[in-house]
């Protein structure tokens, strides 16, 4: 058994440096041999092991297709992504940090709006009374719409976002927003309040596996390993 | 090719009712769909987009398509019509096919509704004559009582509106008559420190607009949720009503005197016609006929009679034929004016 193991860990950002932290405290030392712009690198005494340096969300459709066998991203990304490739991966372990809620938000001024029952009402005044559509501005279209869809909120149109969504309702792109947040603060700086009960998913950084590869020996005595605190 | 004689023997059934036949479009724009049903649409539909930038997709149901070509085409008065075509929808679950074989029938722009009703419900019982089966229920529901019934009901307006709103979603309306029984919306506190901000913002100029609402819209609201409270024995009782009513299913000659029953019991200033009903004959080509009041509940479209058929053939239960009155979907589609439309289709 001497086959290539395909490891993927976030390109970028919080999430890469606590993965490679995980990967330090286990002795295993990552090289890449163009320096720190390569986006492969290997693992020192491990030939078999090659690692991919990608977006977070690509590492997940990366599982999903089978390109790559193990992989590091959070756990809101891959609640996102499509039902078929959710269902070709495992989450094995959740790390506890990159914590973070995506959550609906609201311009604080809509002083009557405290709940989803509230947005639901709002939602069919725009359709009927404006003959609009509440529009929701989001990185996340495909969990902001099932969670709207379960309360109630049926009337409504997703504008997909990819950066600086807070400020959507004040730029005329959208009425609302949900978006990912861990202490709330630039939602509130951009003067925009999460509903009481607003709160869609709660996410960490996770190790994940792609389910064609998870029986391979190799690849779950690394993930054993790499799953200890 | 079994499947297509048979097909052929039932558009040939309903043609023979005077329903005329037209080709509708297979791919229509997107929007019109999440327009109608919202973005939960959106999951089931195969879309694409096209050189211009416009999102289409395939159509993933005819009635819609039918109701769309009424309206694009400014057609005015009565046309009954019928079609036969394939719809396509994603399916969560692998074993479903995309593809689905329907045939519809529709009687749009009339005003004749009872009529029309009876009518559309005769074309489904003729159209069956083609089957093979030995026993089978006709299920007659129909949603405007259930409108009528909460237009009677001691709750605050916003409470009327979201549970007609959501008759149609099941599992959502209950967690709603749950809440209705329990706990308030309106949390005191909060009301009390943003009364601050309401007096703030009652000298704003009212017409600002913040995010597509504007000032004084957003005030009037919030004062109308302040005068309006939600009282909790109240609503225990408006929810053990509705539970009630939901509960009455019947055979149909019994649907008018059960209903009325229940109107008195509670003291409900209603009274319904057995001729309400398109069908009073409890037993009509071997189905079984039955009143049901929770019935209607799975399209969001549909806004009066509702109708389904289900058969036992090889002892397998099958729902063939399921239709309705829909007059909003037109106006919901675009049109200026409510056209009135009630319609039935065949699921082989």
């Amino acid at each position: 058994m001497n086959s290539i193991i395909n490891i993927g860990i976030p390109s970028k950002g919080r999430l890469r440096k606590d993965v490679l932290n995980i990967f330090k405290k286990k002795k295993l030392n990552l090289i890449s041999e163009r320096g720190e712009r390569d986006l492969f690198a290997s693992i020192k005494g491990h030939k078999n092991i090659k690692v991919v340096y990608l977006h977070a969300r690509e590492i997940v459709q990366r599982l999903g297709d089978g390109s790559l066998d193990l992989g590091f991203s959070g756990y809101d990304l891959l609640k996102e992504s499509e039902i078929n490739i959710q269902n070709k991966i495992s989450v094995l372990k959740k790390y506890g940090f990159g914590k973070a809620t995506l959550v609906i938000a609201i311009p604080d001024a809509w002083l009557d709006v405290q709940t989803i029952a509230d947005l639901e009402e709002i939602a069919f005044q725009f359709k009927d009374q404006k003959k609009k559509r509440l529009r929701v501005g989001t990185k996340y279209p495909n969990l902001t719409r099932e969670f709207l869809f379960s309360k109630g909120v049926t009337q409504f149109q997703l504008v997909d976002s990819l950066g600086a969504t807070e400020t959507y309702p004040f730029t005329g792109s959208a009425e609302i927003i949900t978006d990912i947040t861990s202490t709330g603060e630039t939602l509130k700086a951009n003067n925009l309040r999460i509903l009481k009960d607003g709160e869609i998913l709660k996410s960490e950084g996770c190790m994940m596996i792609s389910k064609n590869t998870q029986k391979n020996k190799e690849i779950q005595k690394l993930a054993k390993l790499l799953s200890k605190n | 090719m079994k499947s297509k004689n048979l097909s052929e023997k039932i558009l040939k059934s309903v043609k023979s009712k005077g329903f005329k036949y037209i080709e509708l479009p297979s791919v229509i724009e997107a929007n019109h769909i999440v327009q109608r049903s919202g973005e939960n649409f959106r999951k089931f539909i195969f879309s694409f987009t096209d050189q211009n930038g416009n999102e289409l997709c395939l159509r993933p149901d005819l009635t819609i398509v039918s109701c769309l070509r009424y309206l694009e085409n400014n057609l005015k008065g009565k046309e009954k019509i019928f079609y036969s075509g394939q719809a396509y929808r994603k399916s969560q679950n692998k074993k479903d096919s995309i593809i689905r074989n329907q045939i519809g029938f529709e009687i749009i722009g009339s005003k004749d509704e009872k009529n029309d009703d009876k009518e559309i419900i005769n074309t489904s019982l003729k159209s069956l004559q083609s089957l093979k089966y030995s026993s089978g229920i006709l299920t007659i529901g129909n949603v405007e009582i259930f409108n009528l019934l909460l237009s009677k009901l001691d709750i605050p307006k916003r409470w009327r509106l979201r549970l007609s709103r959501h008759f149609w979603r099941e599992s959502y309306f209950n967690d709603l008559l749950k809440r209705l029984e329990t706990n308030s919306d309106v949390d005191p506190t909060i009301v009390e420190v943003d009364k601050k901000r309401y007096i703030q913002m009652l000298k704003q100029d009212q017409s600002t607009v913040i995010a597509g609402r504007s000032v004084g819209e957003i005030l009037k609201r919030f004062n109308d949720k302040i005068k309006d409270p939600r009282r909790t024995n109240k609503g225990q009782r408006v929810s053990k009503i509705i539970k009630e009513f939901l509960n009455i299913k019947c055979p149909i000659s019994q649907a008018a005197k059960k209903l009325n029953e229940f109107f008195k019991k509670y003291k409900i200033n209603l009274v319904v016609d057995q001729k309400y009903f398109p069908i009073s004959n409890n037993k009509v080509s071997k189905l079984n006929v039955i009143f049901s009041a929770s019935f209607g509940r799975q399209l969001e479209y549909y806004t009066g009679m509702v109708f389904r058929i289900d058969i036992k053939s090889n002892s397998k239960n099958k729902n063939i034929i399921s239709g309705g009155r829909y007059d909003k979907l037109i106006l919901d589609l675009g049109s200026n004016k409510p056209v009135a439309a009630v319609g039935a289709a065949l699921n082989l």
